[in-house]
């Protein structure tokens, strides 16, 4: 008999927070249709599922019924989701308004998804992952096509919903088979399952290697990786935003969380394929990015590689390699906030992600310009940025790790990539477009909201980049419960 | 007292049917017949849940095949509002020719 007491609803309350502002959101459009009083609403949801932390750390560590499990490590990335939402939120809001028509239901997508995310990061079983990941799938097809005149946004959300369909399939079956073996689907009992006699091991390891198609999926790392450039292309870009990190980080937290419940000795077998993707996803991700002329795909190949860099922390295994991931996603997620952010902002009825729209951005939008290089230079990982001390600390944990050669490789590859990169900034200093030129590339007046929340991020990624202190200290805290 | 079926038929079966769906993923080029193909992929995988929850006699089997059953349906909503709009911009359900994104 599972019974479910006052405590266990006060440390799920920022999940029924955000699942309940999702839809009384979509109860306050449904009788009154308002842009500025769906994004305070939505706003105010997030608030009060961030607010809700504190009172649910209260009860942790605490695992709610089998489903779910409370601990500093799901309040760490709760909280991280939340923040992101949130900024996304923002950002959407500027964008929408350019975009014209009635668009508001954007919003309660966006709180669905992160409800999707939130499952994610606190699941401790096969059935809350499959539905935390679907819900977030589901959601982000919807997002993907919203708006109604794109056509790359249907053919991107076809292409998603094709895939993820196909590579749900593949992580539920993976599933079966290992529930078929072990008789649980718990994380916390599979790893004595699997020490025990009788186990079939050559079944587990197909239902592995099945449910991390799944998750290499939607991590876009390499041989997963085809839809990531379509995708980032065709999705609005704050949508895009919230796919390359809301989507991503969630996934990435659970496998963690996941393999650190089954014990080392699982992930063994799978270290040369695992390190075979990292060193695919980095070469991968930063040659094709070489090639390109469309922003959003250059962040897309981008982001590739950056899975490929998280891989190799992941792969260093540990407290250190913990550490480095969760490090490593802060920089990872605000830095890509703040490139898309920049995209979005400069978006409206056309997007602006051709390399061609930033040529002369420094002198007509300095400030803008000035955003964009530094998230530039976070990507790339130039020091005082956020990017900068996440690489670090990635290569710590592999060194300390004698991971010798994947730390060359890393080291090679940021090398590689900050050609692209540069080619960005450089465009941004070129003479501005004038006359003709400069009437098909509009730029659409700055908003408030959207320009706010760039700078708040900024300021966030220089001061992580420049005194880490703080967030480390908190992510070795919350690593050290996890189990 | 029933005969029962032994796991490894029915994770067999499962298995197949799986790879049919893959299949008709793969080679189909009809965007509805894409849909239905991963229908039966997803069924597959709650064939092979129920299976496995027979051979522990635990309901979790079952209650995962309704969980995917309604996921299944969510998606094919989506999926099928998808496949209109798309018929609406490309003319078409071919997923090659509706395919314009490159690089």
């Amino acid at each position: 008999m599972i019974r479910m007491t006052i405590d266990d609803l006060v440390a799920l309350s920022p999940l029924l927070a955000i699942a309940a502002a999702s839809v009384a959101l979509m109860m306050v459009i449904a009788f009154y249709r308002d842009a500025r009083a769906a994004l305070v609403c939505a706003l105010a949801g997030i608030a009060l599922a961030f607010a809700m932390l504190p009172v649910a750390a209260s009860k942790a560590p605490r695992q709610i019924t089998q489903l779910l499990i409370l601990d500093q490590y799901a309040l760490f990335y709760l909280g991280l989701l939340f923040i992101t939402c949130f900024a996304v939120a923002l950002l959407a809001h500027g964008y929408l308004g350019r975009l014209g028509g009635q668009l508001e239901e954007l919003y309660v997508v966006l709180l669905l998804a992160t409800t999707g995310g939130a499952a994610l990061v606190m699941s401790a079983h096969f059935v809350s992952f499959f539905l935390g990941l679907e819900i977030l799938s589901v959601s982000l097809y919807v997002l993907i096509a919203y708006p109604r005149r794109s056509a790359r946004g249907v053919e991107a959300g076809i292409k998603y919903l094709i895939l993820a369909a196909a590579s749900a399939a593949f992580m539920l079956f993976g599933m079966a088979l290992i529930y078929a073996e072990l008789g649980t689907m718990e994380f916390a009992q599979m790893a004595s399952g699997m020490a025990g006699g009788d186990v079939r091991q050559e079944l587990l390891l197909i239902g592995q290697a099945m449910i991390f198609v799944g998750v290499g999926f939607k991590l876009a790392v390499a041989p997963f990786h085809v839809w990531a450039p379509d995708v980032y292309e065709g999705a609005p870009a704050p949508v895009t935003a919230f796919i390359a990190t809301v989507s991503k980080g969630a996934v990435f937290a659970l496998l963690v969380r996941y393999f650190a419940n089954l014990g080392d000795e699982v992930v063994q077998p799978f270290f040369p394929a695992l390190a075979a993707i990292a060193v695919a996803s980095m070469f991968v991700g930063n040659l094709l990015a070489l090639e390109q002329t469309n922003v959003k795909r250059i962040l897309a190949y981008s982001s590739i590689a950056h899975m490929g860099y998280l891989l190799v922390a992941f792969l260093a295994g540990g407290s250190l390699g913990a550490t480095a991931v969760a490090f490593y996603l802060v920089a990872y997620f605000v830095t890509n906030l703040i490139a898309f952010g920049v995209v979005t902002i400069l978006s409206g009825r056309r997007e602006a992600d051709e390399i061609e729209d930033y040529r002369g951005l420094f002198w007509r939008r300095p400030w803008l310009a000035t955003t964009f290089l530094a998230a530039l230079l976070s990507l790339g990982g130039i020091p005082l940025t956020a990017g900068f001390m996440g690489k670090f600390y990635v290569l710590m944990a592999g060194v300390e790790s004698a991971l010798w050669l994947l730390a060359v490789i890393l080291a090679v590859n940021t090398m590689i990539s900050f050609y692209y990169y540069l080619r960005v900034a450089f465009m941004m200093f070129r003479d501005a477009p004038e006359g003709e030129a400069a009437a098909i590339r509009p730029l659409p007046s700055l908003s408030f909201m959207g320009a706010t929340a760039l700078a708040l991020l900024t300021l966030l990624m220089v001061w992580i980049g420049v005194y880490p202190g703080p967030l480390v200290q908190t992510i070795r805290s919350m690593v050290a419960g996890l189990r | 007292m029933m005969a029962t079926v032994p796991t490894e038929y029915g994770l067999l079966l499962a298995g197949m049917l799986f790879a049919l769906g893959l299949i008709g993923v793969l080679v189909r080029r009809n965007i509805v017949f894409i849909l239905m193909s991963l229908e039966i992929m997803l069924n597959a995988t709650g064939l092979a849940f129920v299976t496995a929850g027979a051979r522990w006699a635990q309901a979790d089997g079952q209650v995962m095949y309704l969980f995917i059953l309604s996921m299944a349906a969510a998606e094919v909503a989506v999926g099928l509002a998808l496949v209109l709009k798309l018929k609406r911009q490309f003319k078409t359900l071919d997923a090659d020719a509706a395919s314009r994104m490159h690089g």
